[in-house]
């Protein structure tokens, strides 16, 4: 390692030696183009596409902002923190993380330009845990929408999609119940004939036809208990399912038997995680641009990332050909600060003031 | 090169930036908490994202000691960035037909096709009857609705 170390210097050395023998003159050829590194010139017009590619984002939110109006002609984009688990703390917090890793990106550049690469070294790893720290409270944000069902396409955004929503959850734990239950595992002492009575392979339907036969052979009371349990959660099912189609039950309805079901001596355990999904008119919408535009940005921050890792593994052989690599690197983190600047208010601070 | 244009830059105080920047923050947080009217709440966070996003770019990003070369990269993706926030707004400000959006309806008007989309079971098929006839009164309901308005 050393060697190639002084390989590379010995490299340096012989450069301006080359440039002495040479028959330019002492002033400098013209340089074409730009009064810039072309390292730098690249990332500024990277940068310049960048702002368009994120002004695009928040044209669109704003413009679906104000488009999504409610029976009163007026927006009614989801702006109650407490249904859209927008959390203004975290995203201040954040906001101070980031200019803070900001700030030690330019010092870092400061100290490789004065040559001081231990310190420079120092503050870009102040930067990357700033970065992870961002990354952090982030996923934090994220894990309590996931866990409210605030997922694109998820959210039911009138009282029929809540109540047909309630439909489905509830068919698929019925279903599931049924599958598990009806398995080899559970039956295997049962036989028909020679051959086990249940192989797995059944598709459901098959399974529900199978129901009475099992109850009637098998001799575990567990075993027999569920399968009670699942018939009477079955029957329950299937009466609320044509109430559902039809279109007769409201929101208190579902409440109200909701409820019940969970209070049911046999399948209420089955039924403990069921619930009837918040109402939510523009849910989906908020929950994609949400999501679009704060999760372009952590895309960033984690590139960002990559960029300060490739110099900071160069661990104490960090010297001044990484400058420009600093330098640019550090435009691009101020650029991923500086869309997160214009992203805190629009998202956290203005939404149900305007 | 990274010498020749890294002594062009002047000592700036990053720190002072840093804590400008930080009082800007706590500022968009405190007009939050304050609530003053809506409309001077937006004014003024957006106010304050606009200084931070100078300062960032005036002194983190150096473009105060860059060249004349800033403004011929910057200028035409900021006339695009604009323009196209511009030619958004017809639709948000200026539109001409009555929003019909379904999230307005507390009760929607789906298809009956819709109701008997579960398929594998032998009452969707009653089911599905049953839910045109409801959806027939429904839409009856609505025209009501309207009408009244």
């Amino acid at each position: 390692m050393q060697a190639m170390d002084q390989c590379f210097r010995g490299m340096n050395g012989v450069t301006p030696l080359v440039n002495s023998m040479s028959h330019a003159p002492a002033k400098p050829a013209v340089h074409m183009g730009l009064p810039l590194p072309n390292s730098k010139l690249g990332m500024w017009l990277f940068l310049g596409t960048e702002i368009m590619f994120f002004t695009a984002f928040i044209g669109t939110y704003i413009v679906l902002y104000f488009g999504s109006v409610g029976p009163d002609g007026k927006t009614a984009w989801p702006t109650d923190p407490h249904v859209t688990h927008i959390n203004v703390l975290a995203g201040g917090v954040n906001t101070f993380v980031l200019l803070a890793s900001s700030y030690f990106v330019v010092v870092a550049h400061e100290a490789m330009v004065a040559k001081n690469f231990k310190r420079a070294w120092n503050f870009l790893l102040y930067t990357l845990l700033l970065a992870c720290l961002f990354l952090g409270i982030k996923a934090y944000e994220y894990s309590g929408k996931f866990s409210h069902g605030i997922l694109p396409g998820q959210i039911p955004e009138n009282d029929m999609q809540a109540v047909r929503m309630f439909g489905d959850d509830l068919q698929s734990i019925v279903d599931r119940n049924l599958d598990s239950l009806i398995s080899p595992g559970n039956t295997q002492e049962l036989k028909r004939g020679d051959s086990p009575l249940v192989t797995g392979d059944e598709p459901l339907h098959v399974k529900a036809t199978m129901v009475t036969e099992v109850m009637s052979a098998t001799e575990d009371d567990w075993l027999l208990g569920q399968l009670q349990a699942w018939q009477a959660l079955n029957t329950e099912f299937n009466g609320l399912r044509s109430d559902i189609s039809a279109n007769r039950l409201t929101v208190a309805d579902v409440q109200e038997k909701l409820a019940k079901m969970h209070e049911h001596p046999e399948y209420g355990p089955m039924v403990s995680h069921l619930h009837l999904a918040k109402v939510i008119p523009f849910g989906n919408l908020f929950a994609s641009t949400y999501f679009l535009m704060t999760g372009f940005h952590a895309i960033h921050v984690i590139v960002g990332m990559i960029l300060f890792v490739a110099v900071l593994k160069q661990g104490t052989r960090l010297d001044e050909r990484s400058t420009d690599w600093v330098e640019n690197s550090g435009l691009y983190w101020h650029f991923v600060d500086l869309v997160w600047i214009f992203l805190f208010p629009l998202l956290y601070i203005i939404p149900g003031n305007i | 090169m990274a010498d020749d244009h890294a002594h062009a830059h002047p000592h700036v105080n990053y720190f002072g930036v840093f804590i400008a920047l930080c009082v800007c923050t706590a500022l968009s947080v405190i007009f939050d908490v304050v609530k003053p009217t809506p409309a001077l709440l937006v004014f003024l966070v957006l106010a304050v994202a606009c200084a931070k996003a100078t300062f960032v770019m005036t002194y983190f990003m150096h473009l105060k000691f860059e060249g004349a070369w800033k403004f011929i990269i910057l200028f035409p993706t900021a006339i695009l960035a604009v323009g196209l926030m511009v030619a958004l707004a017809p639709d948000m400000a200026m539109h001409y037909y009555d929003n019909d959006a379904a999230q307005a309806k507390t009760r929607d008007t789906l298809s009956a096709d819709h109701a008997a989309g579960h398929g594998d079971h032998a009452t969707d098929h009653e089911a599905a009857q049953a839910g045109s006839e409801e959806h027939g009164q429904d839409e009856h309901a609505t025209d009501k609705h309207k009408a009244g308005h």
